[in-house]
């Protein structure tokens, strides 16, 4: 072990402090890389409480693609809690993304179609409750989420990296007045 | 030794004419007043405070705050930590060095976790936070400090915490390297207390593995009691102990658990793993841990491992519960045997709660259901009492031979081995 002053102890310190500089402006870059490469989708939610605003800086998102009919799924085990899943979106230009399948492993998706990992929370009779980690929404302070009063449901646009990163570029609000 | 000890016992040493006067004056001038170290607390606590008050004035407009200037400042702190540490480390300050190198750490992770959310970026593996495992098990090696050795195991354990409840997969990866890399940095450089909180780190990352993958619970101890093999191939004889200490305080809470809720055979099957898997998975460890113990002349404790006997393989009732209560009276007999041999305090101690609790239990479990309430409980105040009594006795008599052959011969009887933990 060296001891803190010969110079390739400096050296060495040196080093990793700048890897883990670079490893932070990585992890910056991989969020530009994800919008500029990725696939793009749009998820709707079901009306945003805006409530827990006051005192966090994001809010939950419920999106509709989160409940799924269990003739959705396609593995060949019935699905189990905390289970991670690939799910199968019908994503068309500008329409929102729907359900089309949910897979326990990697499907391929046919072109308009984009694949979104996620993970079982519930087993339902009849449904499948889905979450994507994407729930949790920091409102930028200039989000017109900041001066809404009411709940809006708001339209999600996703972009999905093809070496599997997943980030919400930017949320607007379904219906423009339903903020006032 | 303290000042206020000094003043307050030097002249009784005077008076008995251990010290002269001027002795005491002249030891009374070598240890001054502290008075001065708390005035040189202030500027700690200003610059403290006035940290608080630029950290508030950011976490208030983090969000307003654009894209670029947050990920500068979280650049600059992390930077700036380390810079700060260095400088301090320079001039001689440890503490404050080795503090802000580990602040420095923290920063890391948390730059690390505040940029993915500046984006709102999501990753579907462990790979974000496993550099920052990486980056404080490299700190550990390259400083020399306690503090820099914790960090990263309790990084570890916090990231396989994350990793297992949210994205619902174990990684090995960061049980390697808080296994193979803070393992092998306190291997050279052996600490009791590194010993335990690593034991205690691995222990919880076993502890998740085992609730992620749905295995029977009794699959915990194959990892467990490889940590306390770990410990027998050590040759510092405290630091091993104190490795030890956990896995063993496990497996006598899972063997009480067995006596007194073994007897439903619903319970006891919940532990039951595939025989010769499990069984063949514990012999080998159960191999290396003899072959450590044999290397290192430390069989006399050998006697641990009756705590791990698969009695849950037994049909559950009666019969298992007092197995189980046969077992746990045999390895408190064991400790107590050993303590006797060895005469330390401290294991007479615990050889005797050991005792004491093995006997509440069988008696619980033997005498509830058909004695009157209040004879059960004025028996068992009576059992208690006259065993305190006895035990006290007998390491009372223990201890006094002890003490008379060290005061006899020069030099103190050879402590042979010892186990502090059950």
């Amino acid at each position: 072990m060296p001891t803190s002053s010969t110079p390739s102890h400096r050296m060495l310190v040196r080093l990793l402090v700048a890897a883990q500089l670079l490893y932070v402006l990585g992890v910056a870059g991989a969020g530009y890389a994800t919008t500029a490469y990725g696939q793009h989708i749009a998820l709707a939610t079901s009306p945003v409480d805006l409530h827990s605003l006051q005192y966090e800086s994001f809010v939950r998102l419920r999106y509709t693609v989160g409940e799924a009919p269990l003739t959705a799924w396609r593995g060949p085990t019935p699905p189990q809690r905390r289970q991670s899943v690939y799910v199968l979106l019908n994503a068309g230009a500008d329409s929102l993304a729907t359900v089309a399948g949910i897979y326990d492993a990697a499907p391929r998706p046919a072109a308009g179609q984009a694949v979104l990992r996620g993970w079982v929370t519930d087993v339902f009779p009849r449904t499948l409750g889905l979450r994507y980690n994407l729930e949790r929404y920091y409102v930028p302070g200039d989000s017109p989420l900041r001066l809404g009063k009411t709940s809006p449901a708001v339209r999600v646009q996703v972009s999905i990296a093809p070496w599997g990163q997943a980030r919400i570029e930017s949320v607007r609000l379904l219906r423009p007045t339903a903020a006032r | 030794m303290s000042r206020k000890f000094l003043e307050t016992e030097s002249p009784a040493w005077v008076a008995d004419g251990l010290i002269t006067a001027e002795q005491q004056q002249r030891l009374l001038a070598r240890y001054p007043p502290d008075a001065v170290q708390a005035v040189g607390l202030l500027p700690l606590l200003g610059s403290i405070l006035l940290l608080l008050s630029a950290l508030s004035v950011v976490a208030a407009n983090w969000q307003s705050l654009p894209t670029q200037v947050r990920l500068g400042l979280l650049l600059a702190t992390l930077a700036a930590t380390y810079a700060g540490g260095e400088y301090f480390l320079k001039r001689g300050n440890r503490r404050v060095g080795h503090g802000l190198i580990g602040l420095g750490l923290v920063v890391f992770g948390v730059s690390i976790i505040l940029t993915s959310q500046l984006y709102q970026l999501v990753g579907y593996d462990v790979s974000g936070l496993l550099a920052w495992v990486v980056v404080g098990v490299l700190l550990s090696y390259i400083y020399e400090s306690q503090t820099l050795v914790l960090l990263p195991i309790v990084i570890g354990a916090a990231v396989q915490t994350y990793c297992t409840q949210a994205l619902g997969l174990f990684s090995y990866a960061t049980m390697g390297l808080v296994a193979l890399g803070s393992g092998y940095r306190w291997w050279r450089r052996p600490d009791t207390i590194v010993a335990s909180v690593l034991a205690v780190g691995l222990l919880w990352q076993a502890a998740l593995w085992v609730a992620l993958s749905h295995a029977k619970i009794t699959w915990f101890f194959i990892p467990a009691m490889l940590v306390y093999a770990a410990g027998d191939w050590h040759r510092e004889r405290p630091a091993s102990r104190a490795l030890q200490g956990p896995p063993l305080v496990a497996a006598y809470l899972f063997a009480l658990g067995l006596a007194l809720f073994g007897e439903t055979d619903q319970y006891a099957g919940l532990l039951r793993p595939p025989v010769l898997a499990y069984l063949g998975a514990l012999a080998a460890v159960f191999g290396l841990s003899v072959a450590g113990k044999r290397q290192r002349g430390r069989l006399a404790s050998l006697p641990d491992w009756l705590l791990l006997l698969p009695g849950f393989y037994l049909p559950g009732g009666l019969p298992l519960a007092i197995a189980t209560l046969v077992v746990l009276y045999a390895h408190a007999g064991s400790v107590l045997a050993r303590a006797h041999r060895s005469g330390e305090a401290e294991q007479l101690t615990l050889g005797t709660v050991l005792f004491v609790v093995a006997t509440m239990v069988a008696y619980f479990k033997l005498t509830w259901a058909f004695l009157d309430k209040s004879l059960f409980f004025l028996i068992g105040g009576v059992l208690l009492l006259s065993m305190s009594w006895y035990l006290r006795r007998r390491n009372a008599q223990r201890l006094a031979a002890g003490v008379a052959i060290g005061a006899a011969s020069p030099t103190p009887p050879p402590t042979s081995d010892q186990r502090p933990t059950a």
